[in-house]
């Protein structure tokens, strides 16, 4: 585990407390998977909902508005395909922190977690559990989140099928238009932003909030890959679950 | 122009289109547009019209169930050179309720004699849907159900033609709810021979025509899709066919009925115009001789070529479809906003009670002396 290679010498606001560990926990395809996923949202929200109902129409001959507009929102939905594929293969071979096993609940301690952690937003409890990796509702809004962005994948690789008429793709989504209509394929695509649109606004709050809560630099671990974790923290959650690897 | 076309000499079938006021030189553009509607190279054009010519008028039975005879009037009005003419002196045209003379019992014996005495070679044309709720009641011809005409007709012919969006998958009259259990042809004769599917509402009888010259000139149907529809009509967007696209993808649309953009002929994208999701050749080879087609005559397209497209594309003037459960002016639009709004606002209140609580019981304030707040849990 790599957590103390830091030499005497370093910055000062990169060194532990004296009873935390500086502890690495989200490794880089985490963390590149995670900004290429918030940029791509962002762009596919807007093109996206352009591609809906054009909130602005163009001035001029030569525009190229929507054809633009498309253009960068297929190029995204290819970069938010990659970055979902990438986090993806990391719930296999990641770290115990970002593993399949933190998001998708299977353990009974998972489940009384995710109880304590619903009493804490829900103000019954005052103080929140630590956990260094997700703590498990926020593990299994993410879940929630990663289906919804493969329903996206799908949906829109459907209907971008329709139109390029390429043979691979066909094959590859084509029995989707034939089990749903099409016209409920893009229902499901633009409802679905909503959600996307819901959850970054929950999870920007909680996200400042357990940094608050926590002392945990948690807000800046999505940059550095590294949490600030009490050592005796880090021991019980080893010693709770060996990981065997 | 192949020049062979001008010098042989008069057939049965040449003379008997003249008689029809059908001239040599109509009949030949007929075979140049049957063959580019097949998107087959010019040369076909040729061998259409000598295949044409030989041909020995196999027997046509037309069958109408439940519809609105939107098929026999789109066949029989398809402008000039007159397709129906051609079409109808190509074809022994034996049985077909609507031009007919025959009529009573006569007309039942005609449809009988078919079927008795060309089993296995006629053609059959069926339009509108059968019902199959209570054994078939909404629908009798002479005494007999639909279905068992259907049945009884379809099964001895050489050929199947489902003509219009009701013979395909039911089309308006198996539209939710669907009270008489209405189906499309193939639903209702399972394991029928030799089916094509010619959807829209009505069918465009171009596309008809030419799939019965393809049948006649060799011998079998042309290319189908996954609803057995022919590709050559059906393969294709019709939003990557319209005129207006360029519009589209500039970023110029109507905004409503009647503004400047539906003047200038903008894109109709956000009147609900389902060509996006929409196949059909409707934009290429247009109706009334080409004259026009939906969208350039200014109405969003409905789709009408697409599977069940009254429950599937409807609304018709809107780009989705509204959401089971709220009413039906609620569009997924303000569902999505209103749900996103309602997030927001708990997520503020939230961030107050937080705040709340944080002056009550503050967090630990310096985590040099940070202890795990709750390590028992």
């Amino acid at each position: 585990m790599k957590h103390t290679q830091l030499t005497a010498d370093a910055a000062p606001w990169r060194q532990p407390a004296p009873n935390q560990v500086r502890l690495y926990v989200w490794e880089w395809p985490i963390r590149i998977s995670h900004w290429v996923m918030v940029l791509t949202i962002v762009s596919l929200s807007i093109t996206g909902y352009y591609m809906h109902s054009p909130y602005f129409l163009a001035i001029g001959h030569t525009a190229y508005v929507m054809g633009t507009i498309r253009f960068v929102h297929l190029l995204s939905a290819f970069a938010f395909s990659f970055a979902i594929l990438l986090r993806m293969v990391w719930f296999f071979f990641g770290n115990r922190w970002v593993r399949i096993s933190q998001y998708i609940p299977t353990t009974r301690n998972r489940w009384k977690g995710m109880k304590a952690i619903a009493k804490f937003y829900t103000f019954v409890a005052w103080s929140p559990v630590a956990y260094i990796g997700h703590n498990p509702l926020a593990g299994a809004a993410y879940a929630v989140i990663y289906l919804m962005a493969i329903v996206e994948i799908l949906t829109g690789f459907a209907l971008y099928s329709q139109i390029l008429g390429s043979h691979l793709l066909t094959v590859l989504i084509g029995w989707l238009p034939r089990l749903i209509d099409i016209q409920w394929l893009r229902e499901i695509h633009f409802l679905i932003m909503f959600g996307f649109g819901m959850f970054f606004i929950h999870h920007l709050y909680t996200a400042i909030l357990v940094s608050i809560e926590e002392h945990s630099g948690l807000m800046d671990s999505i940059f550095s890959g590294y949490k600030f974790v009490p050592q005796d923290h880090l021991k019980k959650e080893l010693a709770e679950a060996p990981e065997t690897k | 122009m192949n020049t062979s076309l001008q010098v042989d000499s008069p057939t049965p079938f040449r003379s008997a289109l003249e008689a029809r006021g059908v001239s040599r030189r109509q009949f030949v553009k007929f075979c140049g547009l049957m063959a580019s509607t097949l998107a087959l190279p010019h040369r076909y054009a040729h061998a259409i019209s000598k295949a044409m010519e030989q041909v020995k008028r196999p027997v046509l039975v037309w069958l109408e169930f439940q519809d609105c005879t939107g098929n026999s009037e789109s066949m029989l009005r398809s402008g000039s050179p007159n397709v129906g003419d051609i079409v109808i002196e190509m074809l022994s045209w034996e049985y077909h309720e609507v031009i007919m003379a025959g009529s009573g019992q006569h007309a039942s014996d005609a449809l009988e004699r078919v079927v008795r005495e060309c089993a296995g070679e006629y053609i059959c044309v069926v339009e509108g849907s059968i019902p199959m709720a209570e054994n078939g009641v909404y629908c009798t011809i002479g005494g007999r159900t639909a279905l068992d005409i259907a049945r009884q007709v379809c099964a001895n012919a050489a050929v199947n033609i489902a003509i219009g969006a009701c013979a395909w998958d039911g089309g308006i009259v198996s539209a939710s709810p669907n009270p008489t259990g209405a189906v499309g042809l193939q639903e209702a004769v399972p394991g029928i021979k030799n089916l094509i599917n010619l959807g829209g509402c009505p069918h465009n009888p171009v596309n008809t025509a030419a799939v019965l010259v393809h049948y006649l000139t060799f011998h079998e149907l042309p290319a189908l899709d996954q609803y057995r529809r022919p590709l050559f009509a059906y393969g294709n967007v019709i939003h990557d066919q319209c005129e207006r696209r360029a519009h589209y993808d500039a970023g110029r649309y109507v905004q409503e009925w009647g503004d400047e953009g539906a003047r200038k002929g903008w894109c109709l994208y956000k009147m609900g115009c389902k060509g996006p999701e929409a196949t059909y050749n409707c934009p290429t080879v247009r109706w009334n001789e080409g004259t026009s087609w939906p969208v350039k005559a200014g109405h969003g397209c409905i789709a009408c070529a697409s599977h069940r497209f009254w429950d599937t594309k409807s609304p018709f003037y809107d780009r989705l479809p509204t959401v089971p459960g709220f009413g039906v002016d609620v569009k997924a639009e303000d569902i999505g906003w209103t749900a996103t709004a309602v997030i927001a606002g708990a997520t503020a209140l939230q961030v107050g009670a937080n705040m709340v609580r944080d002056r009550l019981k503050p967090p630990p304030a310096d985590s040099d002396t940070h202890e795990p707040t709750n390590t028992s849990a």
